[in-house]
């Protein structure tokens, strides 16, 4: 008995082993299964890693060899990273010269307030694009021109600017040159305008002249023959001071006119302007036969200006409305000049004629270099003064009308709550 | 002479002012004009004296005024124009214009003065033929149409007998007629009424 109970104790056991040893095997499989799948699975993700990493690598090969400086730059102006161009265009030798530290430290110092603002904006979400002065680590100047957009983490949030900057210091030499030139072709074109006006200066200094030498011999005869008071000759020689001081201003004006200089930039009364302006061409409208007349506004801001290349926009119009005027026959020959306050920061002037006005298929063109009407001009005159005018931070427009043109102009008016700091105006100028 | 007048028209008051001080000094009367306009407006024809103008002056210039002045009579004053530097072109068509003389900027005040002179002496002498022109032709207009029949004939040179034939009239008659002319006239001798028939053209022709 007691051996059956053994025996049955020995079958359950093994009957037991056996289940546990079953079921130890498939636990094992499962393992196994799991495994594989984990093994599997992981496999996986080393191809998603691998394509990655293969990204990236193709990514910053395409970027350590792009021709122009790549970087990133956090909110603050810390670059985080930057190719080998960009090392290049900074002076940088090694990356850490320049990784990790600001980017302001490149930047000119009157530049950084503009660089600060675009800055914002990129990190505002929008693209910029803005040129500035670059101080390189090894101190030279270049002009640099960054194209810059936001970049987005998973949450959509800008975390970093990148921006694509490249050299455009020739371009802007070049763009200098050009200035230059254009400064020097007004300063030539002033002077073939004195050539033009060469005839109309003798007559205007011969008046003058003319007057005090009949003043003096008159003077001379009545000494002479014995018939004069020493009083008698007080009128006539007060008579020739005035006129030595006629012929002093004209050549005072001519100075003014033909000097070469940067345009220096003042607070100008417009109207003491025009008014200069009227005087040096009073024998030209005489020898036209026009009437100007003046319809200045009184009372009205300064403008931030270089007056004798404004007095140069103003007689550039005035003489064009004359010839064209003389040059058409016209019968009622007159020009208004006026002057226009817009608000507070803009004056606007007016050269009103009752020429023949501009015919509409050319009206966009005359402005162009070279564009005339005149049978002997040589189409500068209003290229120029548009530069003048462009330069000065206006416009300059032209319009015809049933019996004239006009042609308007405008200047930036110094608004009177800047008037005490108008070197904040330097700044367009 | 003595009441000749120098015009002056210069748009240039201090020109116009230094003119007359100079002018002033060879004892003429001068008077001074801002315009042509402002002269035409004040143009006495009967003053004698000369006009001094410059070419270049804004409204009617000096050629314009010299046209109008032109157009107004057969003779009016003796111009000098007054030409500035570079002007020679409109001098030179001033003159072909029947303009008297002119001078150039700067001028030599004595040079200024003896052109005055000149062109006052030539109005002068202009307004005395005019003058003896206007006596004569009243001295013709009181002939008779028979007086002036037998005048031109007797300056062709015919005797009193070839005239009265000529005429149908008898010699005693022609006699007459002849004397009547000779004393309207105010002729002393024939050849004297010859020399006066001759400057009136009317006659000759």
């Amino acid at each position: 008995m007691e051996s059956d109970v053994m025996w049955l104790g020995l079958i359950a056991l093994g009957g037991g082993l056996a289940a546990a040893l079953i079921g130890l095997a498939y636990l094992l499989l499962r393992l196994r299964e799991a495994e594989q799948r984990v093994r599997d699975r992981e496999a996986d993700h080393q191809g998603v890693l691998d394509r990655l990493q293969e990204n990236e690598y193709r990514l910053r090969t395409i970027i350590e060899s792009e021709p122009e400086c790549v970087k990133l730059q956090a909110a603050d102006g810390t670059v985080l990273e930057i190719n080998p161009a960009g090392l290049r265009l900074v002076d940088a030798e090694r990356a850490e010269d320049i990784i990790g530290r600001k980017i302001y430290e490149v930047v000119a110092p009157e530049y950084k307030a503009i660089y600060r603002e675009n800055m914002r904006r990129v990190f505002a979400g929008e693209a910029a694009v803005y040129e500035f002065k670059s101080i390189t680590l090894r101190g030279r100047t270049r002009w640099m021109e960054t194209h810059a957009v936001p970049l987005r983490d998973a949450r959509g949030e800008v975390y970093a600017l990148l921006g694509i900057t490249r050299d455009i210091t020739e371009h802007k030499w070049a763009e200098e040159q050009g200035r230059r030139h254009q400064t020097e072709l007004a300063r030539v074109a002033r002077l073939s305008t004195m050539g033009e006006m060469a005839t109309g200066l003798a007559h205007e200094l011969n008046q003058p002249l003319a007057a005090i030498a009949n003043f003096a011999r008159g003077c001379i005869r009545r000494l002479r023959s014995g018939d004069m008071a020493p009083a008698d000759m007080i009128e006539p020689l007060e008579e020739v001071c005035e006129q030595a001081e006629r012929a002093g201003e004209i050549m005072r004006h001519v100075r003014d006119f033909v000097r070469k200089s940067e345009p220096r930039m003042t607070a100008v009364d417009i109207n003491q302007v025009v008014r200069g302006v009227v005087k040096f061409t009073e024998h030209e409208a005489r020898q036209h036969e026009t009437i100007v007349t003046l319809q200045l506004a009184p009372q009205q801001p300064r403008v931030w200006a270089d007056s004798i290349m404004v007095e140069q926009v103003i007689c550039n119009l005035v003489r064009n409305a004359m010839e064209a005027m003389a040059e058409r026959h016209s019968l009622r020959r007159e020009i208004v000049i006026r002057t226009v306050p817009h608000g507070e920061d803009t004056v606007e002037i007016e050269v009103v004629d009752t020429g023949p006005g501009i015919d509409e298929t050319v009206i966009d063109q005359v402005f162009d270099q070279f564009f005339t009407t005149k049978t002997e001009g040589v189409g500068m005159g209003l290229s120029i003064s548009r530069s003048i005018v462009e330069s000065h931070g206006g416009s300059i427009r032209a319009e015809s009308r049933t019996g004239g043109a006009t042609f308007r102009f405008t200047l930036q008016a110094i608004p009177a709550s800047l008037r005490k700091d108008e070197r904040r105006y330097s700044f367009h100028s | 002479m003595s009441d000749a007048t120098v015009f002056i028209v210069d748009d240039d008051q201090a020109v116009a002012r230094s003119l007359r001080w100079l002018i002033e000094t060879v004892r003429l009367k001068v008077e001074t004009f801002a315009s042509a306009q402002a002269f035409l407006d004040s143009y006495d024809e009967t003053k004698p004296g000369c006009l001094v103008l410059d070419v270049r002056m804004p409204g009617m210039s000096g050629l314009e005024l010299q046209e109008r002045l032109a157009a107004r009579r057969d003779y009016h004053l003796p111009i000098i124009f007054i030409t500035g530097h570079g002007d020679v072109q409109m001098a030179v068509r001033a003159v072909q214009a029947g303009a008297y003389d002119f001078v150039e900027k700067p001028f030599n005040d004595q040079d200024l003065l003896d052109r005055i002179q000149r062109a006052i002496a030539h109005d002068a002498g202009q307004r005395n033929k005019e003058e003896q022109r206007s006596q004569l032709k009243a001295l013709f207009a009181s002939l008779t149409p028979r007086e002036r029949e037998v005048l031109d004939l007797v300056v062709e040179g015919m005797s009193n007998k070839a005239i009265a034939n000529t005429l149908g009239l008898s010699a005693k008659t022609v006699e007459v007629h002849r004397a009547k002319v000779m004393e309207k006239m105010h002729a002393r001798s024939i050849s004297d009424l010859v020399k006066l028939a001759m400057q009136n053209p009317s006659v000759t022709s």
